[in-house]
């Protein structure tokens, strides 16, 4: 312990100013505002990336891309979403939260803080380089199933070095939270005392390292493949491109839940505090996100169904992932206890919070649906897989972000936001995510293809009014720029407890807190 | 501070254990493979303790090919139906042409249909089992020898043998 | 909201959303048909669920709000009722899972197949052969939709008959036959979907997949390649053409007779 509290210590002595400061900082809070403004910029990238998608299927026939470049713009904006907006976004609110919430001065390991998020500036920017190639960038998914990844241009290499980094800087940022959270809690605080947002990035970074190694394995085994004569996955040297599925989706399952498990903590945060009710159920909440994270494991092959597997493991995979809803439902049935009976108030936290709950469910129900494999042979492949993920990942993961930038906002700034513009940033933001994703589940039922660029001109109204949605929702983030902007320029301070029902030991602290958060750990009773 | 290393250890072992577990799935899918006859993969050694057993059980053999890629060949069984015995050794083969110039090496990649059943498929000699060779426009007939186990499900009544042929000429050219 | 116009949409005549299709198709064979109902079971359960829990939500968001002066209960656990709320929702699992996993093994068994057709995916066409009757050809996407596809094409694919959902030869197929679709590829991974004909299922360069079908009425039935198989992805459809047992031997001479030709003029 001694060492790490003079390492922070030494920083504050020489602070370097300007860039270098942000550069050199070992502090969590600096490096959480970093976390955070990158992950904003990759979302507006991402979104930039989507916008093009939406506005080539707004009607059929191509109007205004060729499909080469149409599959690059799919494979990049899932990978720069999940990797660049939301994994990020989430490790920003970590690193500010965590020690804040635990009476901790700064997270386990400064310096390695620092690392995992600078390397994300390099990985990012090899990755879109990529785009300029000749070649193109990427464009087999964001599964990079082979043999078509395998036959991409001069970009995979590029690719996978900075699908690496990315990992190395998952897992590297999973490390310093679990010895944060393990080591450094303030004195009285047990583990079943914890807030339930450090429970659920707990188990999120016992997720990522065990779940990024193993992506990090399958493209190192398609590189080899393709540069030095092994034959992991190509038929003709005994290989298989299957078994390059079931080792992508053995990480790509619990990634889908390292993207959504801070967000249930993030919800099950918010929701008591404008219920102004204790979160029902804490025990149970934390044993179901325990046994999300371990189910996670068993479940990958609900997404490869149509490859052919044999009956039984047809069945348990079926079995396994419907088994999973169970403790998903009990957290849902938690949040609506919670709320039970409370005294509620709706500030713009708490309504995406709300939102959250039936959005994400609406997500939960199509997953089940999924589940079922009979019918899953028909789902699999279509629009309704993707309406699916985006409803668990954008009113889901995404809203569970905005809600938790305006919870701790004027935390962060010391300054408060305006509520009527938050207000109306959730209802624009509500209504165009659904105007955008609910038709995607008609047409995919209809019988719509994922990953085309043009469509049969039977789908032709849906997409339409999805493109509509889609720009509208896009724009509406602009909003959210300015409120941000808008909230560190105007003059309102936020109290030391922002939130009347808010409980927690970052409330105790000035807002904004001072430098090094806790300098000497308080007691909890 | 032992506390905090003893973490990074742990962790460290857990991160590095996966990253080899990642590997570790290869073997362990193949054993998967064969054990369910998962993709109707076949199995790849030889025969050698053979015995017939004649067990007057007929049931149909259908034989396909696919040339991989836009591979310069003509690729046929000289069969495409068999009626055989459970339990006896039969021969057959496919006809191969170099439809190019040049020397070429190909692999076949067998497969068979229902994958359940695959297993039952014992290959005492085929073609698949290594890389050849074929010559600038000639013919090769490609011989395979088989007989089917007892063991095969009694539900079964046709089994059916796909080879796909793939030019790994180039392939060995570039590495 | 959004809700209640998926209902709506649903219980409208299907005549008035011709172009509005909203659900799945419940298709033409014993597997399409069983997949059909284990989507409408789960949609069902889906809804009631929902209308219980956001029910639930929306009546607290009305009645327990600060606004009209509801003081906070200060419970926060009840082991009744998780258990409760733990059981029933795993009761409902299991009384889903049983169907469906009766269907599995009905669509699983390719048994006692009538005929054989083998498709081969490539980038980017089908090629079929009946194993049985020795007839084998290509599908591709017919010129008309192909031409008008093409950036700047200056045509409007509104005028295109079956824009993207037709090819230049058409595989045809008995009904009333158990027909087994041996599956595999070329080069890349494909999938070959008809929604009509039931699921679909991957064609994997180096294996072979099987799937089977029924087709219990006449017909055209037109699908499309599952699988982002590169860049032409979004162009490979699928045409079946069934027709009774009688047509289908006529056709299948007729193709014997001009088999010479026909691999002459559709090569790659
Ligand atoms: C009740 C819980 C859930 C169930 C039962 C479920 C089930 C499924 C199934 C069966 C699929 C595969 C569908 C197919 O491709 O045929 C799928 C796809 C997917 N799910 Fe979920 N899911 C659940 C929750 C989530 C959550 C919480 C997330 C992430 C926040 C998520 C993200 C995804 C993604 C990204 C895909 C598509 C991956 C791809 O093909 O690119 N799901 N889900
Ligand atoms: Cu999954
Ligand atoms: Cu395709």
């Amino acid at each position: 312990m001694s060492t790490n509290v003079q390492d922070i210590h030494e920083d504050h002595h020489h602070t370097p100013s300007g860039l270098m400061r942000w550069i050199t900082t070992t502090n969590h809070k600096d490096i959480g505002s970093l976390y955070l403004w990158f992950s904003l910029l990759m979302f507006f990238v991402g979104g930039f990336m989507a916008l093009i998608i939406r506005a080539e299927l707004f009607e059929p026939g191509l109007q205004l891309v060729v499909p080469g470049f149409f599959n690059q713009m799919t494979t990049m904006h899932a990978l720069i979403m999940i990797f660049g907006a939301v994994m990020p976004a989430f490790v920003g609110l970590a690193n500010w939260q965590i020690p804040i919430m635990i009476g901790a001065p700064d997270m386990a390991l400064p310096r390695l803080n620092n690392w995992s998020f600078w390397i994300l500036p390099f990985a990012f920017t090899m990755l879109l380089s990529t785009l300029f190639f000749d070649s193109g960038g990427p464009a087999a998914g964001w599964t990079l199933y082979p043999p078509l990844s395998l036959q991409g241009g001069n970009s995979m290499p590029f690719v996978i070095l900075s699908i690496h980094l990315l990992g190395i800087s998952s897992i590297l940022g999973a490390i310093n939270v679990i010895a944060t959270i393990l080591n450094m809690r303030a004195p009285g605080m047990t583990l079943m005392k914890m807030p339930i947002f450090i429970w659920t990035w707990l188990i999120t970074a016992f997720l990522l390292i065990a779940a990024m190694p193993v992506l990090a394995g399958a493209i190192t085994m398609l590189l080899t493949d393709r540069f030095f004569g092994t034959s992991f996955f190509t038929a003709s040297g005994g290989g298989d491109p299957v078994m390059f599925q079931h080792i992508f989706w053995f990480f790509g399952h619990p990634e889908v839940y390292i993207l959504i498990l801070p967000a249930f903590g993030i919800v099950s945060t918010i929701i008591p505090a404008f219920s102004r009710k204790k979160l029902f159920g804490y025990d149970s909440m934390v044993y179901a996100t325990a046994s999300i994270a371990l189910l996670s494991f068993i479940v990958w092959a609900h997404h490869m169904f149509t490859v052919g597997m044999p009956l039984a493991g047809e069945i348990f995979f079926m079995l396994t992932t419907m088994l999973i809803a169970v403790p998903t439902g009990i957290k849902v049935f938690n949040w609506v206890a919670t709320m039970w009976r409370g005294s509620m108030t709706f500030e713009t936290p708490m309504l995406f919070a709300l939102a959250f709950i039936i959005l994400f469910t609406i997500g939960g129900f199509s997953g089940l649906m999924l589940a079922m494999t009979p019918a899953d042979f028909q789902y699999h492949d279509t629009y309704f897989v993707v309406a699916h993920f985006h409803y668990v990942l954008v009113p889901g993961a995404v809203f569970a972000i905005i809600a938790a930038v305006y919870y701790w906002l004027p935390k962060w700034t010391g300054k408060m936001y305006s509520e009527s513009l938050g207000k109306l940033h959730f209802w624009l933001t509500t209504i165009f995510v659904n105007l955008t994703f609910f038709p995607m589940h008609f047409v995919g039922l209809a019988g719509m293809p994922r990953r085309i660029p043009d469509y049969p001109v039977q789908f032709a109204d849906f997409n339409a009014i999805a493109s509509v949605g889609a720009f509208g929702f896009g724009l509406s983030q602009l909003l959210f720029i300015y409120i941000l902007y808008n909230t560190l320029k105007r003059d309102v301070t936020a109290e030391d407890k922002v939130w009347d029902g808010a409980e927690g030991l970052e409330w105790t602290l000035s807002s904004p807190p001072p430098y090094h958060s806790f300098e000497k750990a308080p007691r909890v009773e | 501070m032992s506390n905090y290393k003893k973490t990074y250890v742990t962790l460290s072992s857990i991160v590095v254990f996966m990253f080899f577990f990642s590997y570790m799935l290869v073997p362990l899918y193949d054993i998967f493979c064969e054990i369910t006859g998962l993709n109707g993969k076949t199995n790849q050694e030889r025969i050698v303790d053979l015995n017939e057993k004649p067990t007057n059980r007929f049931v149909t053999i259908k034989f396909t090919s696919t040339v991989a890629g836009a591979g310069p060949f003509d690729f046929e069984p000289l069969e495409r139906e068999m009626v055989v015995e459970v339990g006896k050794v039969y021969t057959t083969s496919y006809i191969l042409t170099n439809q190019s110039n040049s020397l070429k090496q190909v692999t076949a990649s067998p497969s068979v249909v229902p994958g359940a059943e695959a297993e039952y498929f014992k290959k005492i000699e085929c073609f698949c089992f290594t890389q050849q060779e074929i010559n600038g426009l000639e013919t090769k007939e490609l011989p395979l020898q088989f007989i089917i186990d007892d063991k095969l499900s009694s539900d079964t009544n046709t089994l059916i043998l796909s080879y796909t042929m793939f030019n790994t000429t180039d392939q060995l050219g570039a590495k | 909201m959004k809700r209640i116009i998926y209902l709506l949409a649903l219980v409208l005549p299907s005549q008035i959303l011709a172009d509005w299709q909203v659900n799945m198709p419940r298709g033409v064979t014993p597997t399409s048909e069983i997949a059909y109902d284990i989507h409408m079971l789960m949609f069902w359960v889906t809804v009631v669920i929902g209308v219980l829990v956001f029910g639930a939500m929306i009546y607290s968001i009305i009645y327990h709000r600060k606004s009209v002066g509801h003081q906070p209960a200060k419970f926060h656990e009840s082991t009744k009722v998780e258990i409760i709320w733990t059981v029933i929702p795993f009761l409902i699992l299991v009384a889903c899972a049983i169907p469906a996993t009766k269907a599995l093994i009905m669509m699983e068994d390719t048994s006692d197949a009538g005929i054989t057709l083998k498709v081969t995916g490539y980038q980017w066409m089908w090629e079929y052969e009946y194993l049985e009757d020795g007839v084998n050809f290509f599908s591709k996407i017919d010129n008309k939709s192909n031409n008008a596809r093409r950036l700047n094409s200056g045509k409007d694919v509104n005028n295109v008959e079956n824009y993207l959902r037709n090819v230049d030869n058409e595989v045809v197929l008995p009904t009333d036959t158990k027909v087994r679709l041996l599956l595999t590829a070329s080069d890349v991974i494909h999938a070959w979907w008809v929604p009509e004909l039931g699921g679909k299922k991957d064609a994997i360069p180096g294996y072979v997949n099987e799937l089977w079908i029924n087709i219990k009425k006449p017909g055209v039935y037109r699908g499309a390649c599952a699988e982002l198989c590169g860049k032409d992805h979004g162009f490979m459809p699928i045409v079946v053409r069934a027709v009774p047992k009688l047509e289908y031997e006529k056709w299948v001479s007729l193709k014997k007779d001009n088999r010479v030709a026909e691999s002459q003029n559709i090569g790659r």
